[in-house]
């Protein structure tokens, strides 16, 4: 007895403690649900049939039928797009604000932070302020792009097929740009500034102090920054909740709105189900790189 | 032996007891809507749990989004609510899955409600199979709103009566110059674009179940011609009604189609004269239609309480008459009048949505309505934004809902 509460405190009881906590936090509040959403993806689920699992097998029915809908490829392309001109945006602009503020100029830490208000704003909020920017007749963008000379004529952001995608993604970008700054900005500090000294005493310009010594240094940052901007943007819902819906015509529907429109607006949860694992898939993908990304880290 | 006996008769008395309570304890009955404490259905609750009936009502109010995942959840597992309001076209969802309560023959021996006294529309809703599944608890319809200083202005002396008249006013009215269009209204991809466009289908002869009769077709390429002329704001596409309605009143667009929901913010906002006329027609002579909205009352099949629950729905069907005067509603009862609110402009307004309501058609009903719904969104989303025409994308819709129709 005494050995076992020993073993807890100080040897392999405790090892066994701190794996088996998180591990049985993630089983039931991730594991589980995780499990019901692929369970559902191969039954056949209606409002009647949620409170029971034991539901008619249909097997890869349902895949086959979201498969075989004629906006199932154009909503995946504008879920890649989505994605890769996001993270592209919000990486890019992240970068430079994160290098810009590592100069040291008065109020450059506290004007950093004041960047993060726009992580801190709730995605239905920032949705609704960029829904007026966007506006076609009134919008601010429209008038300042008018005035500056680049357009005649009104952009329908929001309502041309054309544009209604990149509205989104104009709105998620400068959602995500502080974030990305943030978790740069800890990475570039953490290069020790001997490295710098070392170079420049060599005689490398900036841009090669840049290639060679920045950018190697934050391979693991850059790595978890890319991975996780995956995560938040296949994550990111409120935006087109409150800015396009999808539309018009499915033209900015992405695959994590599409899910919730076929659960919760046609009550299709089977469908809804099977968007969610192959969305799933991905973000696995995702949180593999994440995982390894960390992992180099920590050997240093 | 008698130590059994004695246990015995001990537990009975017990159980006696307990039933003693129970009767004279109230029934306690389950409420859940959407309206909170400036609209009708928590105070009438709260009036009714307050008679001295036996009956206490446990309201709780649900967001409109959960409506239907919540209740049916809660069915599903058992811990559904005595008597729910839902959305009139998601009705038959759960009246055709015996989710609700068939109310028929006690509605026939009710002094409270007769279907004879609500509009068409709206009792069509609550019905599924020839019988009675619920009570409409108030309803609204879409008509034609229209600046009369901007008509005033253009030289145009009366509202549209047909389609027509409608895009050539449009046209006139239309001036870019000074940010108005002709006209503003929603083709938004959601229920609110349904809503908007059926009764336009009906008018022409068409309908949910033959969304790509030729008429249906000519309102959908109407609606084109509205678009790609810009006599309406191409956010169209993306804007529901109350924010078209909003460019209505900023004096942005000269006419708006939507609903008597509109009224108090408009007489609120809008700096100019405006009235209310009945949705245009295809041609002269064409019989009128128009959307039906709001929600119907309805009490769950899983009830322990159904007689104390119709009870309820009868107290709140007897207070009809409150609905607009206390709460802006509108009855969905042919036999009530809307009673004067001396404000000229609203009580005009009011007698054409009267008029109206006569018209105003159920949509549906049909348990897979929200499928029925997305295939007329989708096919009026791919032809106004150039994808498809008119006729392909409604033959489309037609073999998609045919395909509902038909499982």
């Amino acid at each position: 007895m005494s050995r076992l509460l020993s073993s807890l405190r100080d040897g392999k009881g405790f090892d066994i403690v701190l794996v088996a906590v998180p591990l049985l936090f993630l089983v039931v509040l991730s594991g589980l649900p995780l499990l019901y959403n692929v369970v559902m993806s191969f039954q056949e689920v209606d409002l009647f049939s949620l409170g029971t699992l034991n539901r008619p097998w249909v097997g890869f029915d349902n895949y086959v039928t979201v498969f075989s809908q004629p906006e199932t490829w154009p909503i995946l392309r504008n879920t890649a797009v989505f994605v890769c001109a996001s993270i592209a945006g919000q990486f890019v602009l992240g970068f430079g604000l994160a290098l810009f503020f590592s100069l040291k100029f008065p109020g450059a830490a506290y004007m950093r932070g004041l960047f993060l208000v726009s992580w801190v704003m709730p995605g239905l909020v920032v949705g609704a302020i960029w829904n007026w920017i966007l506006a076609g007749d009134f919008g601010v963008l429209n008038y300042v792009l008018k005035s500056l000379g680049f357009i005649s004529e009104s952009i329908f952001w929001r309502s041309d097929t054309n544009w209604s995608l990149w509205a989104v993604i104009i709105a998620n970008i400068w959602l995500g740009t502080a974030f990305n700054m943030i978790l740069l900005s800890v990475g570039l500090a953490s290069i020790p500034k001997d490295l710098y000294e070392a170079a420049a005493l060599d005689g490398a310009t900036g841009w090669q102090r840049f290639w060679t010594i920045t950018l190697p240094m934050m391979r693991a940052t850059i790595g978890a920054v890319v991975s996780l901007g995956l995560i938040f943007t296949l994550q990111q819902f409120d935006l087109f909740a409150s800015i396009t819906s999808g539309g018009p015509a499915n033209s900015s529907n992405v695959a994590q709105y599409w899910a919730w429109e076929l659960s919760f607006r046609q009550y299709d949860f089977a469908r809804g189900a099977t968007v969610s694992v192959v969305m799933i898939a991905v973000v696995m993908l995702a949180a593999i790189v994440y995982v390894r990304s960390t992992k180099h880290e920590v050997r240093g | 032996m008698f130590k059994t006996t004695s246990l015995i008769v001990a537990l009975a008395s017990v159980s006696l007891l307990s039933l003693n309570a129970a009767a004279q304890e109230d029934v306690t009955i389950t409420i859940w809507s959407l309206d909170d404490e400036k609209q009708p259905a928590l105070n009438l609750a709260r009036e009714f749990s307050e008679m001295d009936n036996g009956i206490t009502v446990d309201y709780r109010q649900i967001q409109f989004d959960d409506v239907v995942s919540e209740s049916m959840r809660a069915f599903a597992t058992g811990q559904a609510p005595d008597i729910i309001a839902v959305d009139n076209p998601e009705h038959a969802l759960f009246a055709a899955r015996g989710a609700f309560l068939d109310i028929t023959d006690m509605v026939a021996n009710s002094q409270a409600i007769d279907p004879d006294n609500y509009f068409p529309g709206p009792l069509n809703s609550v019905s599924w199979d020839g019988k009675i599944f619920g009570v409409p608890k108030a309803t609204n319809t879409i008509a034609l709103y229209y600046n009369k200083d901007l008509f005033a202005a253009a030289g145009i002396d009366a509202p549209p009566q047909t389609w027509a008249e409608l895009v050539e006013d449009a046209r006139t009215l239309t001036d870019p110059a000074n940010n108005v269009y002709g006209l503003a209204f929603s083709a938004k991809a959601s229920e609110e674009g349904t809503f908007q466009f059926l009764p336009w289908a009906q008018m022409a002869g068409g309908g949910y179940d033959n969304i790509n009769a030729a008429g249906a077709v000519e309102a959908l390429e109407t609606w084109k011609v509205i678009l790609d002329e810009k006599l309406a704001s191409p956010d169209t596409l993306t804007r529901g009604q109350w924010d078209s309605t909003g460019t209505f009143n900023s004096g942005n667009a000269a006419m708006v189609i939507s609903g008597p929901w509109e009224l108090n913010r408009m007489l609120d906002e809008s700096k100019f004269d405006w009235g209310v006329a009945l949705l245009p027609v295809p041609e002269e002579g064409a019989p009128r239609s128009s959307a039906m909205g709001d929600f119907n009352w309805a009490i769950f099949s899983s009830s322990k309480h159904p007689d104390e629950a119709f009870q309820a729905l009868e107290y709140f069907a007897s207070q009809d008459d409150r609905l607009f005067p206390e709460f802006g509603q509108l009855p969905a009862r042919s036999d009530i009048a809307i009673p004067e609110t001396g404000i000229a402009l609203k009580d005009a307004a009011l007698k054409v949505f009267q008029e109206q309501l006569q018209y105003a058609q159920a949509r549906g009903p049909h348990p897979e309505w929200p499928k029925i719904s997305k295939a007329i969104q989708d096919a009026i989303q791919s032809a106004l934004t150039g994808q498809m025409s008119a006729k392909n994308a409604l033959d489309q819709a037609a073999s998609t809902i045919s395909g509902v129709l038909g499982s």
